[in-house]
């Protein structure tokens, strides 16, 4: 009876954030065994794929060079397309590192420990791949410095209305201040492991880059205010950034762009594209690093939850603009979205956003599909997909028929478009890989200070250092 | 003075005119394929060195025999070179015999553009989008360069020497065996030529050729009047037009004065409107003009000519004899309704109406109009003897020719028409008879497929190179003057001609200034320097003619036509000629290849073009891959589907499928209709079969939706409902509510007006646009792809619900220089930007290509250089470039500037005046060119200008006003004219 009455109370309590009974030393040994480890066959065999698709962006990028915009598929009067997308779509990924690290730091969610390492590595590499495009998509990109403000003998200052220029600013600050704030929160990491590592080479650069981390009470103090602050300051940025990409389109006044909930639903749609993002990753490398003791079913559900969440705002977005359009009576408006969207000759692309974005999100309403993890990585992948073809609508659809219908033109991406798509997502592949295997993937003092701060203290168990 | 010889001169062999003169015997002989490269010069250096060389053989003058041919300026401008000021010269070009004035702007010795002579009778200043690609025909870098014998390099003097002891055996024989195939002429040295050969070779024999034959109109004539005439123009006593597939409307040779004129009579401000019906097969721009039109297949417009000449007959006391016609040629219901309804009009009309028909309809009808327009006493429709030398051009001359040429009794062929092996009918086989002539001599700008079977290859001079004269649409005598030293070197038709008279080095100055000195002796010097001044010679216009029609004989002739046709299975065919390449012989020319067709939008091909209506029959859609199959071998089409075609046949157009190996642009384009064409059916005919081939053909197409979605573009109504839509329009112009704070304009404000009433949509503009302004061509894959560069373009959409039969209306759009503009606030770099007269400018140097400022652009007038189109362009090709205007670098946005060069020039000529530019002093590149007087440029502080007007008229609006852009350039309403009794 007893027993019985335990068993009930324990399956309404959440699941634990650490499984297992762990110290310190055990701690540091499962979650920095990837590092020590020589690689496993399959990570070199993603990693040799990931460094073929990188040459296969790096071929792309010099074919654009080389030759100009004209090798993608982008005309008159689709100016944007492939490019435009493949940055708002990075940019919306690299969203969960910071609303992982810095909010949910600031709201005292413990499950973030887990993940934040991982999310914030992903948010830096997403924003390395979108950080290409904007200079890219340019026609003369060797002139794309012209856009940050410097006092140039040519007397010429930057447009600073144009939202573009802004972009400029919110994109470089955020790219810096995510940097920083990963870096900062690696630092007792890479000590931990310069001091584990028997090989001088290691011990060299882990020691270069732990910048003399010694874990005295002192260095806690600073670091813990310098964490805090960055986490500050790095709040406004998760709103301000994919606010000011949102105003790239919400500030013309073609139909389809032209649209002022355009910046909560863009945080929003960044924010469950993020998180769809890193849990696709997460799922593969917990069970494969041996990471299923700190990264749980709890942390899947809750991030499953994060996006069902997001997924809503995201679907109230879309109906607000189908609202708005037919509220307004705009005849433009009406076309784009009544028409052009759902009846032209890119409905297909329209409905897989509506499916993927609104439909499958639906099924995290029930608990089974946020704990398996087979429905979960497919469901996070199929946002993922979602995410971008709603870029492609917002971005090619509602060019493609804008006012004066003779200026109606289709695009038709190239094989350009679609090897710096394919490249970008290696690239960042790669990246990640190297990330997995010389750093790691989980922020191991955070986590021990969770464990301490769920078990109390246990006995030393081994290992250098706590 | 300028002469030739001051002109620069690049890649030219010295002294090519004259045989005497060559001190070196000729290069050896060298094997030449027909694709060979040209020995232009290709560097710089090289150029500087030609540069100083011929400064330095310039200067020894004197000790060059060569004559001193001054070309003279045109009489308004300052005879001396300043260098940056470009010089303008009256010239002219020839199509087809008929001689359009024109003035060239020459800018340190090389043509760069081409404008209408505003004092010449057949351009009063405008100009149609051949004459103005004259100037990219000229820096055709694949023009033939040298004299080719069997395929080996020769040197004009080597040809002098073959020609004289050709024509010395042709001599003795009085010229047996001796034929001229040349092309449809007028000028009056060609004329002297002809007489004198005549002359000299009794039995030799003259025939003319044009793909786009004049028979018809020479027959049609002879019927009704006994002698040949032809019918002039004059629509500015018009009222009421009957278009019967005539094309007065479209900028094509000989039309400008006519759409001057009828511009005029479609402003409702100005008098009452006039009237316009058209009766055709395929949409041309004059039925898109049409108040009332009727689609027919192409064997009955001659039926329906006929039973509305029946019509006229019972309302005309006149044409009382034709009555018995209305029984005879039985109409459909429709057709008969309109029939009845147009020929009421004509005869209330009286005067002012007019049965104009197109050179492709049969004689019978010609002859129908000549009644029709006589016994109405029309004002609009004068006969004159013909100014051609021989009207008789066609499948019937060739035909005898091709006979004799496959007899064996033709020894010797000069062939100076352009290309008859490849615009002849398939059925004569032009092509193997030429092979059986022995001697043959081919003047040609290219190396085409002609060239490929003639022994002797002569390089033409381009019109720009050569002197000559010729006779205007109304017989006044027209001066071509050269405007540069010929690039290549070459030969005119006169000096080929001279050749065969043993005066091959007489230069054709030397030959016309002697003519024209014979003529008028009396103080010849001066009257030839204010002629080649002016162009032509004031009052020489031929006289109209009131010959007496043959009523009897049209009766007779209409009463052989039968009534019906007989039932054959399989569609008709309709052949006409491309509006962009005419018969194909400028297809090398890459700006009219990327100029859409006013109707189709069609560029860089021909299709099939067939009605929604045969097309759904057919099971065929836009795109599909077709076989056309008359007779011979079918022909690979692709389909386009035309509204308002008429159904159950199918419209091809002439001039692409070129073989030829020295038009490598054109070459492979499309496909070639000969096949289609018979000897005995030239232009349509029945039993053609159309098979799908189950794949897709793409076309090259610069407009690919046609409908405006029920939103106010292009503006139209009618007459009746003038005032309501005028109503209407008063909320579509003026200030609106907008955030944005006013600018100033204390000086100049810049504006344009685009009446929509007298714009045909002919498109001339779109040319003077890309000559203007160094508008790059970018390619057929390109045009696809939706990256064509044109500023200016004309939009055409299709109205009504009606496919079969829709309403048309057009609307040049360029950049309509916004007050608010939407693409100067999103540019990152301030690429973009206004200034203080109201123009949007675009700082080439400055754009860093992020096209935000095109996706902003709610018009889409925005052009990206998406590739590098002008850094492959030669040495020659380069010197088509205004200096005036910026080549554009890839990656950059660029746009209409309101032709800001020219705002530029005017207002450095006026500041030194100290006074300010007047309105109509100062023309924008389109409004120049335009026919129609449709496109007003001015300044709208000035309270006198006409745009101002225009601006306040009202039927003016701003497009897309709801946006509060406030467009600069506004569009004036477009008014049609119905019949109240055919208006449903």
């Amino acid at each position: 009876m007893t027993e019985s009455a335990l068993d009930a109370r324990a399956r309404l309590e959440p699941p634990r954030l650490i499984q297992g009974e762990h110290d310190d030393g055990t701690l540091n040994k499962t979650l920095n065994d990837f590092v020590w480890r020589a690689p496993p066959p399959g990570w070199f065999t993603l990693l040799l794929i990931g460094m073929a698709g990188t040459g296969v962006l790096f071929f792309a990028i010099s074919v654009t060079l080389a030759y100009g915009i004209g090798m993608w598929g982008n005309n008159i009067p689709v100016g944007w397309a492939f490019g435009i997308i493949n940055f708002v779509w990075w940019i919306g990924i690299g969203h969960a590192g910071t609303l992982i690290s810095a909010i949910l730091l600031l709201f005292q969610q413990k499950w973030r420990t887990s993940i934040n390492r991982f999310a914030e590595a992903m948010t830096i590499f997403a924003v390395m791949q979108a950080g290409l495009f904007p200079v890219l998509h340019t026609g003369r990109p060797w002139f794309a410095y012209w856009m940050i403000p410097y006092p140039t003998v040519q007397s010429v200052w930057p447009q600073f209305k144009s939202p573009l220029m802004w972009d400029v600013f919110a994109v470089s600050t955020y790219f810096t201040t995510s940097l920083l704030f990963w870096y900062i929160g690696l630092i007792p990491d890479l000590a931990s492991l310069r001091d584990a590592t028997y090989s001088r080479r290691a011990r060299r650069i882990y020691g270069i880059f732990a910048l003399g981390w010694r874990g005295s009470a002192r260095h806690w103090h600073h670091y813990k205010i310098a964490y805090l602050l960055l986490a500050g300051l790095a709040t406004p940025l998760v709103l301000s950034v994919h606010t000011i990409v949102s105003w790239d389109f919400a500030l013309s006044i073609l139909p389809g762009w032209h649209t002022t909930i355009f910046p909560p639903y863009f945080v929003a749609g960044a924010v469950f594209s993020g998180f769809a993002m890193v849990l696709t990753l997460i799922i593969p490398a917990r069970r494969y690093m041996g990471l299923k003791h700190v990264v749980t079913e709890r942390h899947l559900d809750n991030m499953a939850k994060v996006m069902l969440c997001t997924g809503l705002i995201v679907a109230y977005g879309y109906v607000m603009e189908h609202f708005a359009a037919w509220y307004s009576g705009n005849l433009y408006e009406e076309h784009v979205f009544f028409s052009t969207r759902p009846r032209g000759p890119y409905a297909w692309a329209y409905f897989t956003q509506m499916f993927c974005n609104v439909v499958v999100p639906q099924i995290f309403w029930l608990r089974w599909a946020r704990r398996n993890i087979w429905t979960l990585w497919v469901g996070a992948v199929l946002v993922n997909v979602g995410m971008w073809f709603e870029r492609f609508n917002i971005i090619v659809t509602s060019l493609h028929q804008d006012f004066i219908p003779s200026n109606w033109a289709m695009y038709y991406p190239t094989w350009v478009d679609f090897s710096l798509l394919f490249g970008t997502i290696c690239f960042f592949g790669t990246l990640f890989l190297l990330f997995l295997k010389y750093l790691p993937a989980v922020a191991v003092a955070e986590v021990k200070e969770l464990n301490h701060e769920l078990h109390g203290d246990r006995p030393y168990s081994g290992g250098p250092h706590a | 003075m300028p002469s030739l010889k001051s002109l620069p001169i690049a890649g030219q062999q010295k002294l090519w005119r004259s045989v005497d003169e060559h001190a070196t015997p000729p290069a050896p002989a060298r094997e030449l394929g027909p694709s060979t490269p040209p020995d232009d010069a290709t560097s710089r250096r090289n150029v500087l060195q030609l540069l100083g060389a011929s400064a330095a053989l310039a200067t020894l003058g004197g000790c060059l025999k060569q004559p001193d041919e001054k070309i003279l300026p045109y009489t308004k401008q300052p005879p001396e070179i300043t260098p940056g000021n470009p010089l303008h010269y009256a010239t002219a070009s020839l199509i087809d015999g008929r001689a359009t004035g024109l003035l060239v702007t020459a800018n340190e010795g090389r043509p760069t553009k081409v404008e209408g002579n505003p004092e010449h009778p057949s351009s009063r200043g405008a100009v149609g989008h051949l004459e103005q690609a004259e100037v990219l025909r000229l820096y055709d870098p694949q023009r033939l360069k040298v004299v080719q014998n069997r395929a080996v390099a020769r040197s004009w003097r080597d040809f002098l020497q073959a020609a004289v002891y050709q024509a010395r055996g042709l001599r003795l024989r009085q010229g047996e065996g001796l034929r001229f195939l040349l092309e449809p002429n007028s000028s009056p040295l060609i004329g002297q030529l002809r007489q004198r050969l005549r002359d000299t070779f009794p039995r030799a024999r003259f025939s003319t050729w044009s793909a786009v034959p004049l028979q018809h109109i020479h027959d049609g004539a002879q019927l009704a009047f006994g002698a040949a005439y032809e019918t002039r123009l004059d629509l500015s006593q018009a009222s009421v037009v009957l278009s019967l597939d005539s094309d007065l409307l479209a900028a094509l040779p000989g039309t400008l004065p006519a759409m001057a004129a009828w511009a005029e009579k479609r402003d409702p401000s100005r008098g009452p409107m006039g009237r316009l019906y058209a009766v055709e097969t395929n949409l041309t721009v004059t039925g898109m003009n049409a108040d009332h039109r009727l689609r027919l297949k192409p064997t009955e417009l001659q039926r329906f000519g006929l039973a509305l000449l029946g019509r006229l007959g019972a309302l005309v006391p006149a044409l009382s004899p034709y009555a018995i016609l209305t029984q005879r040629f039985a109409l459909a219901p429709p057709a008969a309704k309109f029939a009845d309804a147009l020929a009421r009009d004509l005869v209330k009309a009286g005067r002012g109406a007019l049965v104009s028909v197109g050179p492709r309809q049969p004689p019978a009808l010609h002859a129908a109009a000549h009644a029709i327009n006589t016994a109405l006493g029309s004002a609009c429709a004068k006969l004159a003897q013909p100014v051609l030398h021989d009207m008789d051009a066609g499948p019937r001359t060739l035909r005898q020719l091709t006979e004799e040429m496959r007899s064996g009794a033709v020894d010797t062929l000069v062939i100076t028409a352009w290309n008859p092996v490849y615009g002849a009918p398939a059925d004569l086989n032009f092509s193997k008879a030429l092979s059986l002539v022995p001697h043959s001599v081919y003047r040609t700008l290219h190396y085409d497929e002609t060239a490929d079977r003639a022994e002797w290859v002569i390089p033409s001079l381009h019109p720009l190179e050569s002197w000559g004269d010729a006779r205007a649409h109304d017989g006044t005598v027209t001066f071509q003057q050269p405007l540069i030293s010929p690039l290549y070197g070459g030969a005119t038709e006169a000096e080929v001609l001279a050749a065969f008279l043993g005066e091959g080095d007489r230069s054709a100055y030397v030959q016309l200034r002697e003519l024209w000195q014979s003529r008028q002796p009396d103080g010849f010097a001066m009257r030839w320097e204010k002629w080649l001044g002016d162009g032509f010679i004031e009052g020489t216009a031929t006289k109209a003619e009131t010959p007496a029609v043959r009523h009897d004989q049209i009766l007779a002739a209409a009463v052989q036509v039968p009534p019906s046709d007989p039932a054959t299975p399989g569609l008709q065919v309709n052949v006409v000629p491309d509006y962009r390449i005419w018969d194909g012989r400028f297809g090398n020319v890459a700006w009219l290849q990327e100029f859409p067709d006013p109707v189709n939008k069609l560029t860089w091909g021909n299709a099939a073009q067939i009605s929604p209506e045969t097309a759904r029959k057919l099971g065929v859609a836009q795109n599909d891959g077709v076989d056309l199959g008359l007779r011979g071998t079918p022909v690979h089409a692709s389909v386009v589907i035309e509204p308002g075609h008429a159904d159950d046949c199918v419209t091809v157009s002439m001039g692409y499928g070129r073989r030829g190996d020295g038009e490598a642009l054109c070459r492979g384009l499309g496909f070639d209709v000969s096949a289609l064409r018979s000897s005995e059916a030239p232009w349509f005919g029945p039993g053609l079969s159309v098979t799908r081939m189950g794949r897709k053909a793409p076309v090259a197409q610069t407009q690919e939706h046609h409908s405006m979605e029920g939103r106010l573009i292009a503006a139209l109504t009618t007459l009746p409902k003038l005032k309501e839509t005028s109503e209407e329009l008063a909320e579509h112009r003026g200030p609106t509510l907008t955030a944005h704070r006013p600018h100033e304009y204390p000086g100049y404000k810049w504006g344009m007006a685009i009446d929509l009433s007298r714009c045909t949509g002919c498109s001339s503009c779109m040319v003077a646009c890309v000559s203007e302004n160094n508008i790059p061509v970018v390619g057929r894959e390109q045009v696809i792809k939706s990256r064509e560069m044109h500023w200016l373009r004309v939009d055409r959409y299709f109205v009504g619900d009606d496919l079969g039969n829709p309403g048309v209306v057009f609307q040049p759009l360029a950049c309509v220089h916004c007050e608010f503009a939407p693409c100067e606030y999103v540019c990152p770099v301030n690429a973009t930007v206004h200034s203080d007269e109201g123009l949007n400018e675009m700082v080439y140097n400055r754009c860093i290509g992020t096209r935000y400022c095109s996706n902003n652009c709610p018009y889409k007038v925005r052009r990206f250089n998406f590739f590098s189109y002008t850094s492959n362009y030669g040495d020659i090709e380069k010197m088509v470039f205004n200096p005036d205007v910026t080549v554009r670098a890839r990656g950059v946005m660029e746009k209409c500037t309101y032709c800001v060069q020219r705002i530029e020039r005017a207002r450095i000529r006026t500041r030194l005046e100290e006074r300010r530019i007047r309105d109509g002093e100062l023309r924008t590149a389109c409004q120049q060119a335009c026919p129609a007087e449709a496109i007003v440029f001015g300044d709208l502080n000035d309270p006198s200008s006409k745009v101002r007007k225009l601006h306040r008229e009202e039927r003016s609006y701003d497009l897309l006003h709801e946006l509060g852009t406030r467009p600069r350039t506004a569009y004036l309403a477009r008014v049609m004219n119905p019949n109240p009794e055919l208006a449903s």
